[in-house]
This record gives C-alpha cells, sequence and structure tokens, in this order.
C-alpha cells in the first residue's frame, strides 16, 4: 500500500505512515481506581460499572488478583466462539489484561487472562461476560485512558 | 474442565453460572472501590540469588515514606531457583469450607510465565505482598496459585518486576465478616 494516513492528533508531532492498516492514538492515563469485588459479583460487569461510576469512558487493567467460584473463558475458533469451564470453587486469577470502553459498544470490557484450577493447572482466555463470579475477593485497579483531542 | 461450542453470532445461550454463599453475613456495596492518586512508575531487575520478597519491602518503604503505599504490579521475566506456592482446598470447617492448604514447594529452574501483585498492608503499616503467579518447573510442568513471595529467591536469570505505585488510598488487611477471611480493602490514606 502506498497511500500517506496522517493518523496522529497533536498539532505538535504528527505521525506519517505509509499505508490505512495501522491507527495510532497518542494519549495519557489519568484517574486510579483501585476495588475490592465481594462474592457472587461477576468480573466484568464489575469492571464496567467502576468506569461508570468514575466517569472513565476508557480504562485499562493495571491489575487484578483473585479468585473465582469456576472460570468461564473463551477463545476463537474457525466455527465460532468456543468456551471453557474451569470448575471452582476457588479457581485463582493470576493475571487479566484488557481494556474498558474501546470497541465502540458502550463500556464493552473483553478482558482477558490466566488463571489456575484447585490442581494448578492453567488456562487462559477471554473471561465471558456475566460468568464469572468472585469467590472470596478480587483486587482490582483500573486507570483511565484519556486520548489526545484531534 | 468443559467445553462447549457457541454459536457464531456470538449469543452466549445459557450459561450456568454458580453462586457460593459463604458462611457469615453479607454487606453492601458489593463492590467497594477508591480514587487514589497515581505516583510511581517503576521497573525493577532482580539479580540472581536476590530473596524476592525482601528486596520489594526494602523498595517499598522506600517509597512508602513519600506517601506512596498502594501498589499492583506484574512480574515480567525470569526465572527462579525456589518458591512455595498454596492452592485453594477443601477443608472441614463450615466456617471456611474452602482454604489454602499446605504449600507446594519447588525448586531447580523455575521459568515465570505470568504474575500479578497486590502491595497492601496491615493496619499497622507493615508491607503485605499479595501475588498470585503461573511458572514451569524444570521438567515443563505448568503449575499457578498464591505464591508467597518470601520463599521466593530469583534463578540465573534476572527477575523483572513492573510496579505502579499511587498515593492517598491503599489496599489495607481487614477481617471479612461475611467470607471469615482477612482481606485486602481499598482504603483512604493521607498522603
Amino acid at each position: 500500500m502506498t497511500t500517506s494516513t496522517l493518523t496522529k492528533n497533536t498539532a505538535t508531532t504528527p505521525i506519517l505512515l505509509s499505508n490505512n492498516d495501522v491507527q495510532v492514538e497518542e494519549g495519557r492515563l489519568g484517574k486510579l481506581i483501585m476495588a475490592r469485588l465481594k462474592p457472587n459479583q461477576d468480573l466484568t460487569e464489575s469492571v464496567e460499572a467502576l468506569c461508570r461510576q468514575h466517569g472513565m469512558l476508557r480504562a485499562i487493567v493495571r491489575g487484578a488478583i483473585g479468585s473465582l467460584i469456576d472460570a468461564h473463558l473463551e477463545y476463537a475458533t474457525a466455527s465460532g466462539w468456543r468456551e471453557m469451564e474451569i470448575n471452582g470453587p476457588g479457581v485463582e486469577i493470576l493475571n487479566v489484561f484488557g481494556e474498558v470502553g474501546f470497541s465502540g459498544k458502550h463500556q464493552a470490557a473483553p478482558l482477558q487472562g490466566v488463571v489456575a484450577d484447585v490442581d494448578g493447572k492453567i488456562f487462559a482466555g477471554r473471561f465471558v461476560r456475566g460468568s464469572n463470579l468472585s469467590f472470596i475477593t478480587i483486587e482490582i485497579t483500573l486507570q483511565e485512558w484519556i486520548a489526545v483531542a484531534a | 474442565m468443559k467445553m462447549s461450542n457457541k454459536s457464531a453470532d456470538g449469543h452466549p445461550g445459557f450459561v450456568e453460572v454458580r453462586k457460593f454463599l459463604h458462611a457469615g453475613q453479607q454487606s453492601y456495596p458489593r463492590t467497594l472501590d477508591l480514587e487514589a492518586e497515581p505516583a510511581e512508575e517503576l521497573r525493577l531487575t532482580l539479580a540472581p540469588g536476590t530473596k524476592v520478597g525482601a528486596a520489594l519491602r526494602e523498595v517499598l518503604a522506600h517509597f512508602a515514606q513519600r506517601g506512596q503505599r498502594g501498589g499492583v504490579g506484574r512480574i515480567c521475566a525470569g526465572t527462579v531457583r525456589a518458591l512455595q506456592y498454596h492452592r485453594i482446598e477443601n477443608t472441614s470447617d463450615v466456617d471456611r469450607p474452602y482454604d489454602y492448604g499446605p504449600p507446594y514447594l519447588l525448586d531447580g529452574v523455575i521459568t515465570m510465565v505470568t504474575g500479578a501483585i497486590t502491595i497492601g498492608q496491615n493496619p499497622q503499616g507493615q508491607i503485605l505482598l499479595h501475588c498470585h503467579a503461573g511458572f514451569l518447573d524444570g521438567n515443563g510442568t505448568i503449575h499457578g496459585g498464591h505464591l508467597l513471595l518470601d520463599t521466593v529467591e530469583v534463578g540465573d536469570d534476572p527477575l523483572i518486576i513492573r510496579l505502579c505505585l499511587f498515593s492517598l488510598g491503599a489496599f489495607v488487611v481487614n477481617s471479612d465478616e461475611e467470607t471469615r477471611f482477612s482481606l485486602l480493602h481499598p482504603t483512604p490514606m493521607e498522603s
């Protein structure tokens, strides 16, 4: 592809790219929210609610540790999304990565992560919204993403 | 583990989701949250042989003097030569029917693959490290669980840890009536 695209938003340092397949968004991190989810709260829905409550249109997960009653993770296949159910209670959340509000859908939060079952085996995938309930506690920290205005 | 297919249009269908009622009284709200002040972004490189828990406490004590008592982190890379970790097990205690069992001990060459850390403190201000991590032992077997950072010794490759510290708020341990565990709670802090 030979066309040039101006994708950057600041007046001072525009980024000139050689194709239309890459979008660059510059921004900065804003307010930081720390939280504890009590038992039976869904991970993804709680993250979305925290963003709404604190007026954050977009945010990233800075850290998350805790346990789930059962974990429901999904991954893409040629025939659609396939879901794994990892049974607890006591599936440990080892790490969570993801963004809230970036997909275009209102506050949609496709969070990904790694969990360990009660035998210490590790699984990874996308957390299924509404299906990953806190068992004892989840500590989670979010930080706002503020894009540089066009 | 159970597997199931979801339709291609993304409809989640009916998903069976279990709830668990703990022995204690529930309290509301169900999410406790607090806005803190972002303060420091740190990248730590721990040399071979370093005791991870002690090293982190030394670093964090320095920043706590500046009022940065809360934080989170991720284990990015490295090997360790010894560690202990817990898994949640069924117990005979009606108040706490699920709890951590005795620690699992690993030594030799252990490769870290993922890990998250919550930096907390007790009510007296002593630093508490809550870490969950995944790792491979020297036979290639994958393990994951509640990692006791005070048992971890860095292996031949440096251990890289990133920390995000904040002020005006910290995770402070307090007893939780509902679960009967001592848990970390977001707590306002003066700078």
